[in-house]
C-alpha cells in the first residue's frame, strides 16, 4: 500500500512513466502475438514436413505441385526401399484467380482427404463436429476451422467449390459441396483447407487442366503430388535421394530443405518480437530509471529516517526495486490488455480468423518482462538510495 | 550496567591541517532510567554526540557501549538491528512519512525489526492512546498539528520498546506551551517505563526539568550537573553542580 501511495504522490510523473512501459509492452504484445501466430503455423509445417517426404512431378518447380503425376507412379515410389506408405495428393486452390485478398497466412486450398492416412500423418486432424469424408463421398466436404469461419459454414451448409472469383473466366466450373464435418483448429496450415474425397479432388483438378489437355487425359489418373511415409528408423533425406534416383519422373524434396526454409521464416518473427522487446526496453526502461532517480532524490530524508529506525541496506533496496517493479507491473498489465484488445479486434474483423495468437506464454512474457524491466531499471536508483549515509540523508533539505 | 557509555569519544571531520574536532575525548555514562539533557552552543558537538550514540555515525576514536555491547565491533547491518531494537529517535522536524497514517508511522520501525505485526499494532494503538491521539490514528501528518505530529514521533520512538530514546531538539519546532507538554509526556514515560532519554536542547528552561544536564563546548564535555528538585512534585528545579 505504501508503494502505491508513493507512486500516487506524483501522479503525472508516474502516469508518464507507466505510459512509457505501456507503449513498449503494447508493441511487444501485438508483435509477439503475430510472431506466435506464425511460429505456430511454422511449427506445424516443421512437424509435418520433417516427418514426411513430399513428392511432385519432376518438371514442377517445387515439391508443392504445379505439375501432374500419373497415379501409376505411386506404385513405383512404394517399391523404393524404406517407404512405408504413399498417399496420393491432389491440391487445388480454393480461390482461383483471387486478387482481392492479401493474406499473410496460408491461402485457402482444397485437398483430398482419406481419414485412413491420418494414422500415418505426423499432424493429426480431428473432427470438431460432423463426420469424415471418405473415398465414396461425392460433393461432400470437411472444412478446416479457418475456412469454415471465413465462410460462416456449419455442418449441413452448402459451399460452392472452388470459390468463384470476381473476375472468373468464361467456362469457370464449380460445384456445390455439402459440409459434412468441421475440423478442430490445429493453428497451422490444415485450418485453411477444404477436404474432399480423392475422386472429387480429381474432378476439380480436371476442371483446372489446360484447355488443350481437357478431353485428352483422364483426370482420375492424375495427382498433383504424393506424400511418402517412411518405415521407422529410415533417414528421410536419404529416402528422398533414393526416390529421385529410382523414379526419375518425380522429384522428392529432402525434408531438411523444407525445414530449414521454415526455420529461416521463423527467425524473421523472432526478430520482430525481439525488436518490440527492445523498444519496450528503451522507452520503458529509461523512463523508469528517470522516475526512480527523481523519486530517490526527493525522498532522501525518508531514506535517512528509515535507516535511523533500523532499515538495513537490503530493506531500502527492496522497497525501491519493488516500487519500480510495480510501475513495470501496472504498465505491463495495461499494455498487455490494450495489445490483447487490439488483437481480438483485428482477429474479429478478419474472416479467416486473424493474424494474431495470444498464448499463455506470451502473456507471461509481456507482463513478466515489464516487471523485470521495471525492477531492473529501478535497481541503480535503489542502490543509490540504499547506500545513503543516514546522517547526511536526515540533514538533507 | 549503564545504558550508554561513551569512552574518550572523538569525531573529526576533514583532513589536516583543517581538521574540525566535533568531539574531542568525551566520556560519560548514562544509567538506565535517567532523563538527560545535552546543552551547548551551536557547533559544540551536541548533535554529533547524539548521532554517534544513536549508531548513525561511526566515531573517529573511542568506544560506545550500549547496554554493555561494544558497538565499534559491529557491522552496518548489526548496528541497524541494534537501532531498531534498542534505540528510539525523536527529531526536531518530526520526520513523519507523509504517505503513512499516524499509526503506520508509529509502526514503521517494526517493519525492519521483524516484530509480530498484530502485537505491534496493539502496542501502537496503546501508545497513541497514551499520547492522546487515539482518534487521530488514521490521520496523515498533514492533518495533524505540530504538537500532534511530535507526539506521533514520540510514539514511534517507543514502539520497539527501546532502552534509550535520543531526541535532537525534539521541542524545537513547537511553541513553548506545547514544548512543555511534550517534555512532561516524555518525563512520564521515562518514570513509568524506565526508558532512558538523552535529548539535545538549546532551551535551558526545558533542560532544567530533566535529571541531568551535560554541557558541551567545542567538542569537550565541560559540565555534567545533576538536577535536584525541592520535593518530587515541584515543577521548578534547582541546579546543583556535579561536574
Amino acid at each position: 500500500m505504501e508503494i502505491l501511495r508513493n507512486l500516487w504522490r506524483r501522479k503525472l510523473r508516474t502516469s508518464l512513466t507507466v505510459i512509457g512501459i505501456v507503449m513498449g509492452i503494447f508493441a511487444l504484445t501485438t508483435m509477439g502475438a503475430m510472431a506466435e501466430h506464425f511460429d505456430t503455423l511454422l511449427a506445424g509445417g516443421i512437424t509435418y514436413y520433417s516427418n514426411t517426404v513430399q513428392v511432385a512431378d519432376a518438371n514442377s518447380s517445387s515439391g508443392f505441385g504445379g505439375g501432374y503425376m500419373d497415379v501409376s507412379t505411386l506404385a513405383q515410389i512404394q517399391r523404393v526401399q524404406g517407404v512405408l506408405a504413399v498417399s496420393p495428393g491432389v491440391y487445388v486452390t480454393a480461390k482461383p484467380g483471387s486478387t482481392d485478398v492479401v493474406s499473410m497466412g496460408v491461402p485457402d486450398f482444397i485437398a483430398n482427404l482419406d481419414p485412413n492416412w491420418n494414422h500415418y500423418s505426423p499432424l493429426k486432424l480431428s473432427l470438431a463436429q460432423g463426420q469424415w469424408v471418405n473415398d465414396a463421398s461425392r460433393y461432400q466436404v470437411d472444412l478446416g476451422s479457418s475456412i469454415a469461419a471465413e465462410f460462416h459454414m456449419k455442418v449441413g451448409d452448402t459451399l460452392a467449390l472452388p470459390v468463384r472469383p470476381n473476375d472468373a473466366q468464361p467456362g469457370f466450373v464449380n460445384h456445390d459441396y455439402t459440409v459434412v464435418g468441421i475440423l478442430n483448429p490445429t493453428l497451422t496450415a490444415p485450418d485453411s483447407g477444404a477436404y474432399v474425397s480423392l475422386h472429387d479432388a480429381q474432378t476439380m483438378e480436371g476442371d483446372f487442366l489446360p484447355t488443350a489437355l481437357q478431353g485428352h487425359v483422364d483426370p482420375y489418373q492424375l495427382v498433383t503430388g504424393a506424400v511418402v511415409y517412411a518405415q521407422p528408423g529410415v533417414n528421410l533425406d536419404a529416402l528422398a535421394t533414393r526416390i529421385n534416383a529410382e523414379v526419375p519422373t518425380v522429384e522428392a524434396t529432402k525434408p531438411s530443405t523444407l525445414v530449414s526454409a521454415f526455420k529461416s521464416g521463423g527467425a524473421v518473427f523472432t526478430f520482430m518480437t525481439t525488436a518490440a522487446a527492445l523498444l519496450a526496453l528503451i522507452i520503458g526502461g529509461l523512463s523508469v530509471v528517470n522516475t526512480m532517480l527523481m523519486s530517490v532524490s526527493e525522498r532522501v530524508r525518508e531514506i535517512g529516517l528509515k535507516k535511523a529506525v533500523g532499515a538495513r541496506t537490503r530493506h531500502i533496496l527492496t522497497e525501491f526495486v519493488a516500487e519500480a517493479g510495480l510501475i513495470g507491473l501496472i504498465g505491463g498489465v495495461i499494455g498487455y490488455l490494450l495489445g490483447l484488445a487490439l488483437t481480438i479486434l483485428l482477429n474479429g474483423s478478419d474472416p479467416s480468423g486473424g493474424l494474431f495468437l495470444v498464448t499463455p506464454g506470451l502473456t507471461a512474457l509481456a507482463i513478466g518482462f515489464a516487471v523485470v524491466l521495471g525492477a531492473f531499471a529501478g535497481l541503480l536508483p535503489a542502490i543509490r538510495a540504499a547506500r545513503m549515509d543516514p546522517v547526511s540523508a536526515l540533514r538533507n533539505q | 550496567m549503564a545504558t550508554l557509555r561513551l569512552e574518550h569519544l572523538t569525531k573529526h571531520y576533514g583532513r589536516a591541517p583543517q581538521v574540525v574536532r566535533a568531539l574531542d575525548g568525551v566520556s560519560l555514562e548514562i544509567e538506565q532510567g535517567e532523563f538527560v539533557a545535552v546543552v551547548g552552543r551551536s557547533g559544540s558537538g551536541k548533535t554529533t554526540m547524539l548521532d554517534c550514540a544513536g549508531l548513525l555515525m561511526r566515531p573517529t576514536g573511542g568506544r560506545i557501549l550500549l547496554d554493555g555491547i561494544d558497538t565499534g565491533r559491529l557491522g552496518d547491518g548489526e548496528r541497524a538491528d541494534l537501532r531498531s531494537r534498542r534505540i528510539g529517535f525523536i527529531f526536531q522536524e518530526f520526520n513523519l512519512l507523509p504517505t503513512l497514517s499516524a499509526i503506520e508511522n508509529v509502526l514503521l520501525p517494526l517493519r525492519y525489526s521483524g516484530a509480530d505485526r498484530r502485537q505491534g499494532r496493539r502496542r501502537a494503538e496503546m501508545l497513541l492512546e497514551e499520547m492522546g491521539l487515539r482518534d487521530r490514528a488514521s490521520h496523515h501528518p498533514s492533518e495533524l498539528s505540530g504538537g500532534q505530529q511530535q507526539r506521533v514521533a514520540i510514539a514511534r520512538s517507543l514502539i520497539g520498546e527501546p532502552t534509550l530514546v535520543l531526541g535532537d531538539e525534539p521541542m524545537g519546532e513547537v511553541d513553548s506551551e506545547t514544548a512543555g507538554m511534550l517534555l512532561g509526556l516524555m518525563r512520564r514515560i521515562n518514570r513509568e517505563s524506565r526508558v532512558t532519554f538523552l535529548i539535545v536542547t538549546h532551551d535551558l528552561d526545558l533542560a532544567a526539568r530533566t535529571d541531568r544536564i551535560i554541557h558541551l563546548r567545542d567538542g569537550h564535555l565541560i559540565d555534567d550537573q545533576r538536577v535536584q528538585r525541592e520535593g518530587s512534585s515541584a515543577p521548578e528545579a534547582v541546579l546543583v553542580g556535579a561536574a
